[in-house]
């Protein structure tokens, strides 16, 4: 073990690479879940359906094959190559949009229909009792949650290592293999999952107990699924 | 863009999809069928009286639901021959699957349990009931109830992480994929075709679990 010390910078900088690729796809998959959750929420039942079968579709197709359709099918059809890491994001991004919009939709849907009466009554728009009536109760009940779509995203990142990645798994392995084998380098990878993982979820866990709001939790299967 | 779709290119290669979907299903089934045995003794350790094995059960759900499967996958792919155990492809990936699915199937069946109120056990032995016809009777029956919807979601999730299978060189759906597209350059159609197995699979599950939900429990409450 002693001689693995010297992969630990190694290690950490893939760390943060892994970090940066899920937090991005965290980040893209958020606006665009928020936007399926509108169109969710619509009055306009072509628009519910939409969303609702992209949602679906989402979930379940799994998330590699999605990868490598993004990665090995984009340069055939669209005549570019995608990088890994555009691909890896993409894929990701789309995955984490479809469980984001459940989050979002649920967080929309707490908020009570007496709160969108009341301020449209009081001779607000829709824009204007969005932002300002539903927007800020719907926040409390789509934090917590969202932490746990971000710890799936995080565990999901691991898949780009698939497609030549150089993300914390791709490292892992390729330490194994200058060591010749052994599964020391793939515990090592295990433990660094799980303290950002489990560091993450404890911090969700403050934040669902600071809200103190029930129903969905952020480790909840619900939105996570197993990656 | 001078790409065009044309499903035919591929109708040579669906004699190799049957097999890797029978492949697919076989996984998923045993691994939900493994992790449900595996879960249901992790959620009862999780409610022992003694504080170590509270400790064991608590302890393997978080590292298990906080590591990536695939992390799991290589583990138990790399790690059993080096501890002299061979195991085949299939069986690597069997068994890191079921283990990782076992962590999250411990805590849907450890909020069933939560959810029977401690009267009930109490009740039940104050009748006269064995250990046995409790559980039967009194217990599993609630506990059903709430397990069931989080549960369809555990045997998708589950069918959605066999695909992971192909990168411990398992031959399923994915790796199906992979391979045909590469042999024939025709991702969008191999694409299509492999995600067309997923969601009928996946929401088969989906729609059972609606209509039978309906027909045993009154409230139709089954939806997520």
């Amino acid at each position: 073990m002693s001689g693995s010390l010297v992969f630990l910078p190694l290690f950490l900088k893939a760390t943060g690479t892994t970090i940066w690729l899920s937090w991005l796809a965290l980040l893209i998959g958020a606006v665009g879940g928020t936007l399926i959750a509108l169109l969710r929420t619509s009055r306009l039942w072509p628009l519910r359906v939409i969303a609702l079968l992209y949602t679906e579709a989402f979930r379940s197709v799994p998330i590699l094959i999605v990868l490598f359709f993004a990665y090995f099918g984009a340069p055939v059809m669209l005549g570019f190559d995608v990088s890994p890491f555009v691909a890896a994001t993409f894929a990701l991004a789309l995955h984490a949009s479809a469980n984001m919009s459940e989050v979002v939709r649920a967080g929309i849907e707490s908020v009570g229909a007496g709160q969108w009466e009341a301020a449209l009554a009081s001779g607000m728009r829709m824009r204007e009792v969005m932002r300002h009536i539903v927007a800020p109760q719907a926040l409390r009940v789509i934090l917590p949650p969202s932490v746990g779509v971000y710890i799936t995203v995080l565990k999901e990142s691991s898949l780009a290592s698939i497609i030549g990645y150089f993300e914390l798994t791709r490292t892992g392995l390729l330490v194994r293999e200058t060591q010749g084998g052994g599964f020391g380098p793939l515990l090592a990878l295990a433990a660094i999952y799980f303290i950002l993982s489990y560091g993450i979820s404890l911090c969700g866990a403050a934040l669902e107990r600071h809200y103190a709001v029930g129903g969905a939790t952020s480790t909840d299967a619900v939105v996570g699924g197993m990656a | 863009m001078n790409y065009t779709f044309t499903l035919r290119t591929v109708f040579p290669y669906l004699g190799g999809l049957v097999p890797a979907a029978e492949l697919t299903l076989t996984i998923s089934v045993l691994a939900i069928l493994i992790s449900m045995v595996i879960g249901a003794v992790v959620a009862v350790m999780r409610r022992s009286r003694l504080r170590a094995v509270r400790f064991v059960g608590a302890a393997y759900v978080e590292v298990m639901r906080n590591t990536p499967l695939l992390v799991t996958l290589y583990i138990v792919y790399f790690a059993s021959p080096a501890i002299g155990i061979r195991l085949s492809s299939f069986t690597a990936a069997l068994l890191g699957i079921s283990l990782n699915a076992a962590g999250y199937m411990a805590e849907i069946i450890r909020a069933g349990l939560i959810a029977v109120p401690r009267g009930q056990f109490e009740a039940a032995t104050a009748q006269g009931m064995s250990v046995w016809q409790m559980f039967r009777h009194i217990i599993f029956p609630q506990v059903f109830r709430t397990i069931y919807a989080p549960l369809g979601n555990q045997f998708i999730a589950v069918i959605l992480a066999s695909s992971l299978a192909s990168a411990v060189a398992v031959e399923e759906v994915t790796s199906w994929m992979e391979t045909v597209g590469a042999n024939s350059f025709r991702f969008f159609e191999t694409f299509v075709v492999a995600a067309i197995v997923y969601v009928v699979l996946c929401q088969t599950i989906n729609l059972a679990r609606l209509q039978i939900g309906r027909m045993l429990f009154r409230q139709p409450d089954a939806r997520r």
